[in-house]
């Protein structure tokens, strides 16, 4: 003990770099364990019962009508399986048809279920409790008349004697409410009752009646039997992760074939919920490692050199015991009797941290309740760790002792000060150096390539500190030949102390894993942000029912009329699976409100995707009236005879409808003629098609002027002119149809029909071919940009890509982007397209607002998911754990480093004091032996952050490619391993303000202690 | 306890560093008897310290022998010279400091010099009795820091005699110490001396301490340049019979010089060349 207080401040970091490691090793299989647990739990919590339970059922086998007993179910399931499972829930289900039968009559289902009366609610009468005895549904009673009293008959189980089965009858005793719960493992009872079954054979059906287990199990029981159940429900306080991950393969083979019976099926989602959590587990295999044993790596180099400068320190003791004959082993009693104790005892501290870190990462960082378990990993880390800390503590022990007497009686221990490289150091340069290139060029993974960043900065760290000391020498040297005495004798007194190399190696090294940590974490965090922006679209994204897209978008319009928060978004669905689909946006707001992770189209591009720029003709009224003028129309059938020509026109209604509306036919050529036609356009409609029609193979030429055009009972005028808003076509059949003439309120058409039987003049506000966006691939049919996709109406539209784009918002890879207006025009959504709105904050009071707009229109939201919920789906994951690891990992690092200075500071003081105390002896200032004694370390410092932060973003690149970032890669990658430099400077900073702000106060300190009674110790 | 005699024959040692050669001993011949007590005087960087540490087995000289009693150290294992270390050498380091176990107390430094030997068997006076004869008992067991200069300097001269070695060296003992620190150490060093018949050989510049010692050796260019006894000054003879001349000779007989020697009265008289030949005959 009095050894120790001697050196108090040395036993002191000793003790916690020793307490560190032993943390470091300890931590690492609770965090593990703890984040195991989390995970099972979670997982657990996320499935549905159906998913975390298991459910056997009987069924007849062939030629049989008898199920297992739910005794003999139950028992089939091995006792091992069983302890983790509450007991089971048995049941009968039986066929209840009601006599005579017939698809008029409803038919259902008949159950018990062991328990089943307490997790129901009787709205009248109560639970059956006998044979004959049912409860059944309010909508039962309601649709059918079932009240509680009433006897019902129904089909029993066909006999061999009889043709007929028997009629079983049946009383109502009550009325049931189903109440939710796991009981039920994911059996709904009502919801059924007077609808037709989807068969076939189609029948009316009643929901689920409630039994006594003597109706369908009893001696007497007459019904038809169709299945026996025993359903388990997980145990959830006496299962964790070992428990899940043995349910795994044990259910798997309840399923193997040989061991399911013909008539017993399995069901459960628990193996695919163990191979989930198990694939996690391996995930987290090589994040928890890779952070935690570079930190490892870093505080055990720590320690070793610091062991080293103490024992270094010690040289003049280790030569007394020399000269007083007690030997080597003397000399290293002498040492190891110091030094070991405070090591060893420092495991048992390690260890209490580790518990407190595990602790707080338990309460704190994992989410759930997992069990705080100290298991056997943990007891063999600690001893593990003190192992590794009594070899170290006696390796560097050792290494001053086989020192020559005549070498330890030195005041400074003889160094090498060329350029050249000893042995030891070369060895380990080369084999760090080596491990890193071999990783670097791919022929490393797993475990070893774990280590690459903390070797690369092991590298880099102790081959600057092997140019330290000759750098510093050579520099202070041509400072003093240049007159600068002060820079000149800090940097030659950096370049005498054997802590300035050591200062260089540790600082890299603990700079280089502050930098790497925070990397790591900020791209992991980058990369979930990115993942779930994709895979959410928006900061909310509501799904819409109906299929009212005209509604949908008022509804928006009334909201939020500058389309600023929500945005109509509508999926339209490919026609096949191997095809893609295209979401349909208005691209101002969509481009305000989706998110898009790494850059979105440019502006440019977005208005690639304008509709044509023409106006729409507009109309209002019931009906259209119109002067056909100077018609020379004709047409003649293929034997030269003729017949008439009708005139029509193509409207859109206020809802997308398209109308199709003849306006009246002419026998042959007129010099007027007015033509009127009742119009389904009250709300409006736009004319988007002027169409001439004649019999199939007639040919139809000539021309005629529309003027007049007019809406009633409004009278008003529509300007169909001038020719220029209207698109001619010619076919290559040598059909034609184009405006030849007119003015704003009259249109002359022209035709030459070779036998088509409807020639359109369409109208330019409808876009022939419709500009798109393409993420990925275009149809293999497509022909230089040029595609077929489904449009709104489901119909084949023609489409450009007018640009590509990396991936489209909560989309698959494949997607199309276009412009919701322009499919909007001269077509109608169906109802397999899926509208959705997209909001740009998830603020639930816009939510109802939206709600409320939609229900005033027939539509309605069907459901809602948020980024917050998609960006939690992606952070509670084994490798969203595993990589907040780094937050530790980033601040011990810093927090050692500092140490390091101490350290170095606490062995060297009081020659280093001399040494300024010195200088004032010979006249040199305080101020300027302050000044010295802060800068000395300071270009070692700048030296080890540089190079480590250096090493840190080498190390990033390097390893982050094998680091799991999700538990299973996103379908459409943001991936995006680049540096996060704000995370790299921000780490920097605090390192070069830790790490600066420790040197000062020593040098501070140090000065201070620099007085000329310094020169009067003896020791 | 017997005192060790110690003498060394054509002694040279050559310091090697970074390709560079010095040579601390050029062929020193030394002889000094069991429980004699022995100054080694010269300049600085003459080789007295490194002679001290030869004798101590602390280097292995570069040519010649060392005899420490019976034992020839250049030719002595590691063992043998921990065992002779730790039952009859004792070697002071200049400083007092680099003597002691800075966090034991001086009985605890006494009692820890003596493991070494208290392990192979040897009989040893107490740490009390060993520290009362350096009249270090009411600091026994006070902390060093607490200590005067000249009290941490008994404190390692009681360390240095725990086993009570057969012999001494000490390296400038009295070099930081004030004149009656100096005086008080150099006097226990003699009692020591005088009554253990330990052997006693410390290296000095101070002409004090020379003077308080019977018999000083100057060494001078790494060679022995001259032996002292009670007060007076000689030149040595070495073994090939050459004859280092005093310094004060040395300023008169420039290199180069020719002397010639004749006995006048059973005295040798030095003539140098320059001196008239024909009266040089004359005398003959």
């Amino acid at each position: 003990m009095r050894r120790w207080r001697y050196r108090p401040l040395q036993a002191a970091a000793v003790a916690a770099l020793a307490a560190l490691i032993t943390a470091c090793a300890a931590f690492a299989p609770l965090y593990y364990r703890a984040m195991q647990q989390s995970l099972a739990e979670i997982t657990l919590d996320n499935a549905p019962v159906i998913g975390n339970s298991l459910q056997l059922t009987s069924v007849p086998a062939a030629g049989s009508a008898e199920v297992a007993s739910v005794e003999d179910i139950a028992s089939s399931v091995p006792s091992g399986v069983r302890d983790d499972f509450r007991p089971p829930i048995l049941g009968y289900t039986a066929a209840s048809a009601i006599a005579p039968g017939g698809p008029d009559l409803p038919a259902g289902d008949l159950i018990w279920r062991g328990g089943a009366c307490r997790h129901l609610t009787f709205e009248a009468g109560g639970c059956p409790s006998g044979p004959g005895e049912i409860a059944v549904s309010q909508a039962d009673v309601d649709n059918f008349g079932y009240d509680v009293g009433s006897t019902v008959k129904v089909l029993g189980a066909p006999t061999g004697e009889a043709a007929d089965p028997p009629a079983v009858a049946l009383e109502v005793v009550g009325v049931y409410r189903q109440r939710p719960g796991d009981y039920w493992l994911g059996q709904t009872l009502t919801g059924r009752s007077g609808t037709i079954s989807p068969g076939p054979p189609s029948f009316l059906q009643h929901d689920t009646w409630i039994t006594d287990r003597e109706t369908v199990d009893g001696a007497e029981s007459q019904l038809l039997v169709t299945s026996s159940t025993a359903g388990y429900l997980l145990d959830r306080d006496g299962v964790g992760v070992d428990e899940l991950l043995d349910l795994g393969p044990a259910i798997t083979a309840l399923h193997a074939p040989g061991a399911d019976s013909a008539d017993l099926r399995v069901v459960s989602g628990l193996p695919e919920l163990a191979d989930d959590v198990q694939h996690q587990i391996d995930q987290s295999r090589v994040t928890v490692p890779l952070l935690l044993a570079q930190l490892c790596l870093l505080v055990l180099v720590v320690l070793w050199l610091v062991l080293l400068a103490m024992t270094e320190q010690r040289r003049p003791e280790v030569a007394l015991a020399r000269l007083h004959g007690r030997g080597r082993r003397g000399a290293r009693a002498l040492l190891l009797v110091e030094l070991l104790p405070i090591t060893l005892v420092s495991v048992v501290p390690g260890a209490v941290l580790a518990l407190l870190a595990a602790w707080f990462a338990r309460a704190v960082v994992l989410p759930g309740e997992p069990p705080f378990e100290i298991g056997w990993p943990f007891l063999v880390a600690v001893a593990l760790s003190a192992v590794v800390l009594a070899v170290l503590t006696v390796v560097a022990v050792g290494r001053v002792v086989r020192e020559p007497v005549e070498r330890l009686l030195r005041r400074v221990p003889p160094r090498r000060t060329g350029w050249s490289l000893g042995v030891g150091e070369a060895l380990v340069i080369a084999g760090a150096g080596g491990i890193v290139i071999v990783f670097a060029t791919g022929g490393l993974d797993g475990p070893s390539a774990l280590a690459a960043p903390g070797l690369l900065a092991i590298v880099v760290g102790l081959v600057l500190a092997h140019l330290t000391t000759p750098t510093a020498a050579l520099v202070g040297r041509r400072e003093l030949r240049r007159g600068r005495v002060r820079s000149g004798v800090s940097v030659l007194d950096a370049a005498r102390s054997p802590a300035t190399s050591r200062i260089v190696a540790m600082v890299t090294l603990a700079a280089a894993l502050a930098v790497f940590s925070a990397d790591a974490l900020a791209v992991g965090d980058r990369n979930r942000t990115s993942a779930a922006e994709q895979e959410a679209g928006a900061a909310r994204v509501a799904d819409v029912s109906g299929a009212d897209l005209t509604g949908l978008r008022a509804a928006l319009d009334e909201v939020d009329p500058d389309g600023r928060r929500v945005t109509p978004v509508v999926e339209i669905l490919p026609g096949s699976s191997d095809a893609a689909g295209t979401l349909a946006v208005l691209p101002e707001s969509f481009q305000r409100i989706a998110l898009f992770p790494g850059g979105g189209p440019s502006a440019a591009q977005w208005d690639r995707l304008r509709a044509p720029r023409t106006a729409p003709i507009e109309l209002t009224g019931t009906q259209l009236s119109l002067d056909l003028v100077d018609s020379t129309l004709v047409s003649e059938r293929v034997d030269g005879t003729t017949t008439s020509v009708t005139v029509g026109v193509d409207l859109v209604d206020a809802s997308g409808q398209p109308l199709h509306d003849s306006l009246g036919k002419l026998s042959g050529p007129t010099q007027r003629q007015r033509l009127t036609r009742p119009v389904d356009c009250a709300d409006g409609c736009k004319l988007v098609g002027i169409w001439i029609g004649t019999l199939p193979s007639a040919t139809v030429t000539g021309s005629a002027t529309l003027q007049h055009v007019t809406t009633q009972p409004s009278g008003d005028s529509v300007a169909v002119g001038p020719p220029a808003r209207w698109r001619a076509f010619e076919g290559e059949d040598g059909n034609a149809i184009e405006a030849t003439g007119g003015s704003a309120d009259s249109l002359t058409v022209r035709v030459d029909g070779e036998g088509a039987a409807l020639l359109t003049l369409q109208q330019t506000w409808i876009p022939t071919v419709v500009p798109t966006l393409v993420a990925g691939a275009l149809p293999p049919d497509s022909s230089g940009g040029s595609y077929t996709f489904a449009g709104l109406d489901g119909q084949a539209q023609d489409a450009r890509r007018v640009g590509t784009i990396d991936r489209v918002p909560a989309s698959p890879a494949n997607t199309y982007v276009a412009n919701l207006e322009t499919l909007q025009r001269g077509r109608a959504a169906v109802s397999t397209d899926r509208f959705q709105v997209w909001f740009a904050d998830d603020d639930p009071a816009l939510l109802a607002r939206v709600t409320k707009s939609l229900e005033k229109r027939g539509l309605g939201v069907i459901g809602s998911r948020t980024l917050g919920d998609v960006r939690r789906g992606f952070d509670e994951s084994a490798a969203a754990w595993s990589l907040q690891l780094a937050v530790l990992v980033g601040v011990a690092a810093l927090l050692i480093g500092a140490l390091v200075l101490v350290v170095s500071a606490v062995s060297t003081w009081r020659m280093r004091a001399r040494d300024l105390a010195a200088l004032r002896m010979s006249g040199v200032s305080a101020r300027a032996t302050r000044s010295m004694a802060v800068t000395a370390q300071l270009p070692a410092l700048a030296v080890g952050i540089v190079a480590g932060s250096l090493a840190g973003l080498a190390g990033a690149q390097l390893a982050l490619p094998i680091v799991p970032l999700f538990t299973e890669d996103p379908e459409v990658s943001t991936l995006d391993l680049s540096t996060a430099w704000p995370a790299v400077v921000a780490a920097t900073v605090a390192v070069v303000v830790v790490l600066g702000l420790t040197s000062l106060l020593i040098g501070r300190a140090l000065a201070a202690r620099a007085d000329l009674r310094r020169l009067r110790e003896t020791l | 306890m017997t005192g060790l005699r110690v003498s060394t024959q054509r002694l040279v040692h050559i310091y090697r560093s970074e390709g560079h050669e010095v040579a601390a001993l050029s062929g020193v011949d030394l002889d000094v008897a069991a429980g004699e007590m022995v100054g080694l005087l010269g300049p600085s960087g003459a080789g007295k310290s490194t002679l001290l540490s030869l004798l101590a087995g602390v280097f292995r000289p570069s040519a010649g022998k060392v005899f420490v009693g019976p034992v020839e150290l250049s030719a002595a294992s590691p063992r043998q010279l921990d065992e002779l270390r730790a039952l009859e050498v004792s070697l002071m380091l200049q400083g007092a400091g680099r003597n002691l176990l800075p966090y034991f107390t001086p009985y605890e430094n006494v009692r820890f010099a003596q493991g070494a030997a208290r392990a192979a068997g040897k009989q040893l006076l107490e740490p009390a009795e060993v520290l009362g004869s350096v009249g270090l008992v009411a600091e026994a067991h006070r902390p060093l820091g607490e200590l005067s200069p000249g009290h941490l300097q008994l404190a390692a001269l009681a360390v240095a005699m725990a086993p009570q070695p057969g012999l001494l060296l000490a390296d400038e003992p009295t070099s930081q110490l004030e004149h009656r620190a100096r005086d008080l150490v150099l006097e226990r060093m003699a009692t020591l001396n005088r009554e253990l018949g330990t052997t006693v050989v410390l290296v000095t510049h101070d002409p004090d301490v020379a003077a308080f010692l019977p018999r000083t050796i100057t060494i001078r260019d790494g060679r022995v340049g001259g032996e002292g006894r009670s007060g007076e000054e000689y030149a040595v003879v070495t073994p090939d019979g050459f004859l280092p001349l005093p310094l004060h000779v040395r300023e008169d007989l420039l290199p180069g010089t020719l002397v010639r020697f004749h006995l006048v009265d059973g005295s040798y008289v030095l003539i140098p060349e320059a001196t008239d030949p024909e009266e040089g005959a004359a005398d003959e």
